[in-house]
């Protein structure tokens, strides 16, 4: 009875998910984007962590993302085992215009392979990709003279582009091909995503989704709840998926529509 | 100086009278009520204007302060007679050295930067500035000590600091914040209790915070309340100064100065953007001056996002002066550690929160517990931002004052509520998640009503916050200061071994290469290293080329990747994502001494009561050497990765490979030559290691290389000057049957000579090979085992024990008794105590502890009859029969723990295990506490100074049980007068009716 009446309410998967990467890189855009189709151009800094839920179908499943969206300033560092005990799957984001916080994406693979859950899927993210993007146009100037402006009042940090203002490409400082050939040696997911644009982002969450051990969860969550607290789950659980159904009906379709 | 006192207030009938104690502590008179919470104040003495001893009934000592803000303050002092005229003399110079300082003329262009100068004299000019005027000096016991200033009367432009609420408005509504009547009340309060500088904080003052400060009045009282105010007061200038630096200095860098200088700029438009202020360039352009401001003054804290967020939220209020001293007051006292770049003290607060959690809301807990659900995962925010982030900000506000009158309880008493308040929903709560969703939703509602349903309008009118507050401080108001204190206290050990552990895993983790070193060797080389930090803290300029100097510390956790800030600044390379942690020379040095027997002197000390070792670092040009010889990247420091890898480069090192290295080591110009000076050198290095080496093994050793290295490296330049005449010339004999194995050794030397070209050669050129070096080492026996064996093994790697922090593990009553007395001073205090007592007895022994410690015994063997040497081998051997200090002996009759000491080794034992881990000692050490403890525990039990007491003009102990005394509606306007009525006739001041009466009649009382 127990479990007829969970597996109706959620047949969705839950599924945690961790936000890691440097300062300013745009985690917080990119959960936002993925959440509310959103963009804030200057959204607060994370202190501590954010959480958000989103809901996701996939096929014939519905996964529950619980997402954690951690603070990146380096000294937050400490806290972050915190946040990604525990979490099936991982988003670790750069900036393809700021070579260093690929470096910093990297020790974050390594620690998370290191020290997370064995099974945790790894997407690596390159965001801001909409700063460089008109490079792929013919046309120079006008483009040009347009990214730099997004720059100054959007994603881009302030003081942060080089001096030169100049050719959008020369924004980029994380060839495509450099990161890819790092995902793939890491075993990781990647992607070139722009929070801004929205480019790239669901197909992030829609690759994790595909490549979570979805019965696996399932199989164990389940485990959880018989073995657990058996009384308070459902209700618990049906209250905070009434809460999110709402909220993702009011923002409007913006799940994965695969 | 401390002293009894009542206090009382010039103006009869406006307050009770309070027993507490006066303190004297130049350049500032403080006043704490005996209950610590009614009534204090603290003002600098060059507020105090006028003090006349008053005439008084007999036995009746008192003295009537006038202030600046002309309240008439009297002091009876109720100590004995000669104790308060020693007070007044004291009082007295005190305030003629404020005199001569000219501190009191500061005082008059100060007090216009406060609001609550303007306030009144708008209001009303008329009572304000009278009775100072008017009295002039009479006959008088302690002195007329302040000239008579003309007051400033010149009605002045509003020169006062304020924020950018000014400009772009104040968060919220002003007639739903009852802004009027609130203006109205503090007008009242400040007329008679002095503002800014010379506040009194009666049981009122604290009761017109906890409604919420007014706007406009808000930055003030935060800077009096919290004590900034003092250090704004102190350090006139000095923010212009840092800021009028900063600019200098990025004019020069293009503004990339600094890591934090980088993140600030990150997160400025991330900072309340909703607000007005900060979506103009004037509130951008403040905040960044006061945030770089604060991070380039203290660069040990730097730059901590929440920060931006404190920063943003008081600057509506303030002045970006005040916001600057208001952080330091913040970062430095009211909230320690959290914004440091370990943030030990956030994770610290962290568990104490936690831990009262589980003491006074055990079921929500137990449930926590149970679900795995962490407490932090909602709580560090509402800490690090002071709950700003976490609800709207007009609330938050409110909270923020409590916190500044208050102190930090407040923040664990909100907290508490916070939960308290949920509890019902938080037991249903399943994961962090829906703990997350429940606060959030929680703190949406702050402004509706606590009672929706109530009939009476009055109770519906109590929102949510009211009911927060009313619980904050009614049912935890159990949570005092003192709570807080104690809490952190014994949690501390716990939360520095945890981020420890953290720091250290990544660290060994981060490591590009271990070598041969391994992962768990690693491990211990980092306790070594984190030792010697604690011991020696490396200088903050190092390891980092920032012009800012920020600590190394700092970098290590700051963000350096892709900084631009010149050649200076490292960049990353491949796998290493930051900047490490470098310790320079004199950390180094601490550092060798944990691993290196010889980089140590060990002082074995038996008293008669214990054996134990006093370990101090040596010094020695070796130690240096070796640091620079690790410092590969010539940096003048070296990371952990330097320290791993210079030590694979000497641990496991055989025969050859050992001869190899130490020549290397004082190869300066590594050109593979050493010169004269650098052999002489090299022979100081090994009598240095040897210096504590039992008997004259080692001297004669040492002084055969000599000989032999000069005798063959002059023989191979006479041969190289010859052309090869004689390879063998002048010291054919002793080579003998050897000759053909070194004949090609010869031969290259003798090229050497020849390129060379010299037939007199300097010191400081060429000289010694690493061939004949190592012949010359092989001809010896002592010297092929030392450096066969011994020098390799001298490098130890081994759990860092006796480090400052006791474990938690060592448990038990006795353990932690000992971990509470064994603070590093109270450790050297007993030490010299017993020696003092080993002395007088006889027992009193010192010996060194050898770092090799092969030979035990002054006997040692024969020298080999070397081919190379040329000194007869009688000198050495004569002395062994001298008899020196050995060790075994040395264990005298009565100590109470006998370590046996150093066993003499088997002669051809490999290893040198000569010196009995200090673990044992120091485990004896333990056991000899019992017999002294007493002695010991003295030491504990300091009373605390005054200034413990004094110092903290925050309201670390305001009454906070005052909510109790009304119910409900804490937030109406026309009832807070009556509430605060109602609560001064509760509060009873803790005097007789008798002791009233007198001060009463003081206030009418003449001056003398």
């Amino acid at each position: 009875m127990t479990d007829a009446a969970s597996g109706a309410v959620d047949r969705s998967v839950q599924v945690k998910l961790v936000l890691l990467g440097e300062a300013a890189v745009g985690k917080s855009s990119l959960v936002l984007r993925f959440v509310n189709n959103e963009f804030q151009p200057n959204k607060e800094p994370t202190i501590g962590a954010a959480f958000l839920t989103q809901k996701c179908r996939l096929e014939d499943r519905v996964l529950r993302y619980e997402i954690w969206d951690t603070a990146g300033q380096e000294r937050f560092h400490s806290l972050a085992p915190m946040y990604y005990r525990n979490a099936q799957a991982a988003v670790v984001v750069y900036d393809v215009t700021k070579a260093s916080s690929l470096e910093k994406a990297k020790s974050w693979v390594k620690e998370l392979q290191r020290q997370a859950n064995p099974n945790i899927v790894i997407a690596l993210a390159g965001n801001k990709i909409d700063l460089v993007q008109s490079s792929s146009s013919p046309s120079t100037a006008a483009p040009a003279s347009d990214s730099e402006d997004e720059a100054d009042d959007a994603t881009a940090t302030p003081g942060e582009t080089p001096g030169s203002a100049g050719e959008p490409e020369s924004l980029r400082q994380v060839p495509r091909e450099e990161a890819q050939a790092y995902a793939t040696e890491a075993g990781l997911l990647f992607f070139e995503t722009s929070a801004k644009t929205g480019q790239g982002i669901i197909e992030v969450f829609t690759e994790i989704a595909k490549k979570i051990p979805i019965e696996h969860i399932l199989a164990s969550t389940r485990g959880a709840g018989r073995n657990g607290a058996q009384v308070s789950r459902p209700g618990a659980s049906r209250q905070e998926g009434n809460v999110n159904l709402e909220e993702n009906q009011t923002k409007g379709r913006d799940g994965c529509n695969c | 100086m401390e002293i009894s006192a009542v206090l009382t207030l010039g103006e009869q009938g406006i307050e009770d009278a309070y027993a507490g104690k006066l303190y004297l502590i130049p350049p500032y008179l403080s006043f704490t009520s005996l209950d610590r919470k009614s009534v204090r104040f603290t003002m600098p003495l060059s507020t105090v204007r006028r003090v006349e001893r008053l005439n008084a009934r007999a036995g009746v000592y008192a003295l009537s302060l006038i202030t600046w803000h002309s309240s008439k303050i009297i002091v009876q002092l109720t100590s004995l007679r000669p104790t308060a005229d020693a007070f007044c003399v004291l009082l007295r110079d005190a305030l003629k050295v404020e005199l001569q300082r000219g501190q009191m003329k500061v005082v008059k262009g100060f007090v216009k930067t406060c609001y609550s100068e303007h306030l009144l004299s708008s209001s009303s000019s008329s009572s304000s500035v009278t009775i100072a005027d008017s009295s002039p000096a009479t006959e008088r016991e302690d002195g007329e000590l302040v000239p008579e200033t003309k007051e400033g009367q010149e009605a002045s432009e509003p020169e006062y600091l304020g924020g950018l609420g000014l400009k772009f408005k104040f968060p919220g509504d002003p007639r739903k914040l009852r802004e009027a009547s609130k203006i109205k009340l503090w007008t009242t309060y400040l007329k008679t209790h002095g503002r800014n500088l010379t506040l009194l904080r009666y049981p009122q003052c604290t009761r017109l915070v906890q409604v919420g400060l007014p706007n406009r009045l808000r930055g003030e009282m935060w800077d009096t309340l919290s004590g900034s105010l003092y250090l704004r007061y102190n350090n006139p200038g000095v923010y212009d100064d840092v800021v009028r630096q900063i600019r200098e200095k990025t004019g020069t860098l293009l503004g990339k100065t600094s890591t934090s200088f980088e993140d600030i700029e990150k997160d400025l438009h991330r900072s309340l953007p909703e607000y007005a202020g900060y979506q103009s360039e004037e509130g951008i352009d403040a905040l960044r001056r006061v945030l770089q401001a604060y991070s380039y003054k203290n660069p040990h804290v730097g730059y901590c996002q929440a920060m931006n967020i404190l920063a943003a939220a008081i600057l509506i209020y303030m002045s970006e002066e005040q916001v600057f001293w208001l952080l330091e007051v913040l970062c430095d006292r009211l909230l320690p550690g959290y914004y440091s770049p370990t943030m030990h003290g956030t994770l610290l607060d962290q568990r104490v929160f936690e831990s009262l959690v589980a003491r006074h809301l055990p079921d929500i807990h137990d449930h926590f517990q149970s679900v795995d659900v962490q407490l932090s995962v909602a709580s560090l925010p509402w800490f690090l931002s002071l709950y700003i982030n976490s609800m709207p900000m007009i609330f938050a506000f409110r909270i923020v004052d409590c916190f500044f009158c208050m102190g930090p309880k407040v923040l664990f008493q909100v907290g508490l509520a916070i939960l308290k308040i949920n509890a019902e929903k938080l037991l249903l709560v399943q994961d962090d998640g829906g703990f997350l969703s429940l606060m959030r939703e929680y703190f949406s509602t702050l402004d509706d009503s606590a009672h929706p349903t109530s009939p009476s309008p009055r109770t519906r009118a109590i929102t949510c916050f009211q009911h927060l507050l009313l619980i904050s401080f009614r049912e935890f108001s159990s949570i005092t200061s003192e709570v807080i204190l104690a809490e952190r206290r014994k949690l501390r050990n716990e939360v520095v071994n945890t981020i420890e552990s953290f720091a250290k895993r990544a660290a060994v983790r981060n490591l590009r290469t271990f070598g041969r070193v391994g992962k768990e060797r690693a491990g211990f080389v980092y306790d070594a290293l984190y030792k010697a930090m604690c011991e020696e803290p490396p200088p903050p300029e190092l390891a980092n080329g920032s012009p800012y100097g920020l600590s190394s510390k700092d970098v290590d956790h700051g963000e350096m990747a892709g900084v631009t800030t010149g050649t200076l600044v490292q960049v990353i390379d491949g796998q290493q994502e930051k900047v490490e942690t470098k310790i320079g020379l004199k950390t180094f040095r601490v550092f060798l001494g944990e691993i290196a027997t010889w980089a140590r002197d060990e002082k074995v000390i038996f008293n008669g009561f214990q054996q134990r070792i006093d370990r101090q670092v040596a010094e020695h040009e070796l130690i240096d050497r070796l640091f620079y010889f690790w410092d590969t990247s010539c940096r003048g420091s070296l990371s952990f990765q330097d320290l791993v890898s210079g030590l694979d480069g000497v641990m496991f090192n055989d025969l050859m490979e050992s001869i190899e290295w130490f020549f290397n080591l004082h190869d300066k110009d590594k050109d593979g030559y050493l010169t004269k000076d650098e052999v002489l050198t090299l022979s100081e290095s090994l009598l240095f290691i040897f210096r504590h080496e039992i008997g004259d093994t080692y001297l004669g050793a040492v002084s055969r290389f000599m000989s032999n290295a000069f005798e063959y490296g002059d023989a191979l330049l006479d041969a190289g000057h010859g052309r090869g005449a004689g390879d063998d010339h002048g010291f054919g004999e002793r080579r003998g049957q050897e000759r053909e194995g070194y004949a090609n050794l010869g031969m290259e030397e003798a090229g050497m000579a020849e390129r060379k070209r010299a037939t007199e050669i300097s010191n400081n050129q060429p000289y010694l090979n690493l061939a004949t070096f190592r012949m010359v080492v092989l001809a010896d026996e002592i010297l092929e085992s030392f450096f066969e064996t011994d020098l390799a093994a001298s490098f130890r790697l081994e759990p860092v024990i006796d480090l400052e922090l006791p474990t938690h593990a060592s448990g038990g009553l006795l353990g932690d008794l000992w971990s509470n007395i064994a603070t590093s001073d109270n450790k050297r205090i007993f030490h010299k105590l017993s020696d003092e007592l080993g002395k007088t007895i006889g027992k009193h022994q010192v010996v060194y502890r050898p770092a090799i410690g092969r030979y035990t015994r002054a006997e040692e063997p024969r020298a080999r009859e070397s081919i190379l040497s040329p000194v007869p081998s009688k000198s050495t051997t004569g002395s062994s029969s001298g008899d020196s200090y050995t060790l075994a002996p040395s264990t005298s009759s009565s100590t109470l723990t006998i370590e046996p000491p150093l066993p003499p080794l088997p002669h051809d034992d490999n290893l040198a295990p000569a010196l009995t881990p200090s673990a044992a000692l120091s485990s004896a050490g333990l056991a000899t506490m019992p017999h002294l403890q007493a002695v010991s525990a003295a030491f504990l039990e300091r009373t605390p100074f005054a200034i413990d007491d004094v110092g903290d003009e925050d309201g670390d102990d305001e009454d906070d049980s005052e909510l109790d005394e009304v119910h409900g509606g804490d937030e109406d306007d026309d009832q807070v007068m009556d509430e605060v009525d109602a609560f001064l006739e509760a509060n009873d001041s803790g005097l007789s009716e008798a002791d009233k009466q007198v001060a009463r009649d003081l206030v009418n009382a003449k001056p003398m």
